[in-house]
């Protein structure tokens, strides 16, 4: 396993692709996060001169524990980025020939799809400790309760998050190695997630049929957070039917995945 | 010897298009052993399955007399069709990757560097490399891991002349060190110099395989020569123990009879009273042997 890990880095390690995307993608997670505040005080200002009753800039957003709840929605969000750097992964070691070159040169099939894992695990752990680093920066900075009992409650949030962007990248992977070509992999993901499955979902009135599809399943280990702050009822926690149905379907991606690279000609 | 190498009947269809039929190959120890054939006769395929990145439609085949697979790979060194590494990596680190694949360390890089003719190169990105470096690559990772055979794919496709002989070089001391060296290539040449056994594929058939050596021993061709050259084609023509014979300039050129040698040409010419003044045996060129193979099977 160790030296598994080492050739994935090896792979990445002088990819400026591969340091562009990432850092990119922090840079982006950093500055929504911090100008959540800002942006709240500029509906303040705004909502002063048209005379609104309630004041935006009181809503608090970075209060321990909701802060796990929100800044892990956003940054759901953003997960995009990484599986685009994900089919590049996987589609360049196709388009190389290098996928063929490492089988013959001694990985078994597993052993290959084994590496891409390593790397869909290496960016969501890292994108998840990012997260947790910034939900304390924040809480710290911002939050009126540092109850330590407040710091931890929706600390659950985090493996959530960790669950739901690694099952994203794994259905990237999948994409991508189904797919072969960068740019249609890239098209089709983003068609799939963002008109293919709304349209299906839309149509269906059934909210756990709904939660059947992959991507809606994904979405769904974090909900929307916010309708809180109208006094809404939110659903304030992890729920098990969600990462079970989460956890089949990395099953099946990576059992797929495992099959495509065993019957296909490389 | 032993065989280093077996395939049984071994077959691939791609659709309704067999690349390869039902053949059946054995390699033994330290063999160079040349694959030739024509374009699309089947010879990448067949290297692609026993290398495990094709999947065959029927047959088997083993490396060493075992199966298990991953291990047996890590031990060959292998090239197949165009040379595949990363662009954006070095030559350095491409090579680390395939070490680590390989599970062997880092200290041999340098010196298959070397060998290739790669070394002030090493740190220059794999895609600034013209099609001549890369192939020196494919072969310096091919050597890496001192491996105990070596699976060649026309290694010397793109290089230049000086490239073309320093990789002969570089397979020749492989084999020297007794280890097998199996090579596709269309370049008879090539293999006539550097082979020890050949098989002939056409069509995804395999239809001939042999020792190199007995190509030049199967039938003798002499050229020969005298002042008077009319006396010489008459003596020639009556000679009972050629197969043919043809004019070429100032020399006639005889194929002789299976089994027979050029001194019963020359005694038979003395006894005729005719001096010669050119005498050589002509070594049979593996084109001519594989040309000929060609033909029959059509």
């Amino acid at each position: 396993m160790k030296r598994i890990i080492r050739i994935e880095l090896l792979k990445v390690q002088s990819y400026s692709t591969f340091w562009i995307l990432t850092s990119l993608y922090f840079l982006i997670l950093l500055s929504i996060f911090f100008s959540g505040k800002f942006f709240l005080d500029f509906l303040a200002r705004k909502g002063e001169s048209l005379g609104d009753i309630i004041d935006p800039s009181g809503i608090p957003i970075y209060d321990f524990p909701d802060v796990w709840h929100n800044i892990t929605y956003v940054a759901g969000f953003l997960k995009f980025i990484l599986a685009i750097y994900v089919i590049i992964s996987i589609t360049n070691e196709i388009n190389y020939g290098t996928i063929r070159q490492n089988i013959m040169n001694g990985l078994s099939r597993w052993d290959f799809l084994l590496s891409k894992l390593v790397l869909v695990c290496f960016l969501s752990i890292i994108s998840t400790l990012f997260i947790i680093a910034a939900g304390f920066i924040l809480g710290f900075i911002y939050s009126g309760n540092r109850e330590i009992t407040d710091i931890i409650t929706y600390m659950e949030f985090i493996p959530a998050y960790l669950l739901q962007i690694t099952a994203y990248l794994i259905f990237a992977l999948f994409i991508g190695l189904l797919i072969k070509r960068t740019g249609l992999s890239m098209g089709l993901l983003f068609l799939y997630t963002l008109i293919v499955e709304p349209i299906i979902t839309f149509r269906i009135k059934t909210d756990w049929i709904k939660g059947l599809f992959p991507l809606k399943a994904i979405n769904n280990l974090i909900r929307f957070p916010f309708k809180k702050y109208a006094l809404r009822e939110v659903q304030d926690y992890i729920a098990w039917d969600d990462t079970l149905i989460v956890s089949v379907y990395i099953i099946i991606f990576i059992s797929l995945m495992y099959l495509i690279l065993k019957k296909r000609d490389l | 010897m032993e065989h280093v190498l077996s395939i049984n009947n071994i077959t691939k269809n791609y659709g309704r298009i067999t690349a390869v039929s039902n053949m059946s190959l054995d390699v033994s120890e330290g063999s160079v052993f040349g694959i030739l054939g024509p374009n699309g006769s089947g010879k990448t395929t067949t290297l692609g399955i026993i290398l495990d990145v094709i999947n065959p439609t029927d047959g088997t085949f083993n490396w060493f007399r075992n199966f298990t697979r991953k291990e047996n790979r890590q031990k060959i060194g292998s090239t197949l069709e165009t040379p595949a590494f990363y662009p954006y990596l070095t030559g350095v680190q491409n090579l680390k990757i395939i070490a680590d694949i390989k599970r062997i360390n880092y200290d041999n890089i340098d010196k298959v560097l070397k060998d290739v003719g790669l070394y002030e190169r090493k740190d220059y990105k794999y895609k600034t490399y013209s099609l001549g470096m890369k192939q020196r690559l494919a072969v310096a990772s091919a050597l890496l891991c001192d491996p105990k055979v070596m699976v060649l794919d026309e290694p010397t496709n793109g290089l230049d002349p000086q490239g073309i002989a320093e990789i002969r070089e570089v397979i020749k001391d492989i084999s020297k060190k007794g280890k097998t060296v199996i090579l596709a290539s269309h370049l008879l040449d090539e293999v006539q110099k550097v082979c020890t056994d050949f098989a002939v594929l056409n069509f995804g058939r395999l239809i001939y395989s042999g020792k190199v050596d007995e190509v030049s021993q199967e039938q003798q061709i002499v050229e020969v020569s005298s002042q008077n050259l009319t006396e010489l084609e008459k003596a020639i023509n009556k000679f009972s123990l050629k197969k043919s014979y043809d004019n070429e300039k100032d020399k006639i050129i005889v194929t002789l009879d299976r089994n027979m040698s050029v001194t019963d040409l020359n005694k038979y010419l003395v006894e005729s009273g005719i001096i010669v003044t050119h005498l050589v045996v002509r070594k049979r060129s593996l084109e001519q042997k594989f040309l000929d193979i060609l033909n029959e099977s059509e």
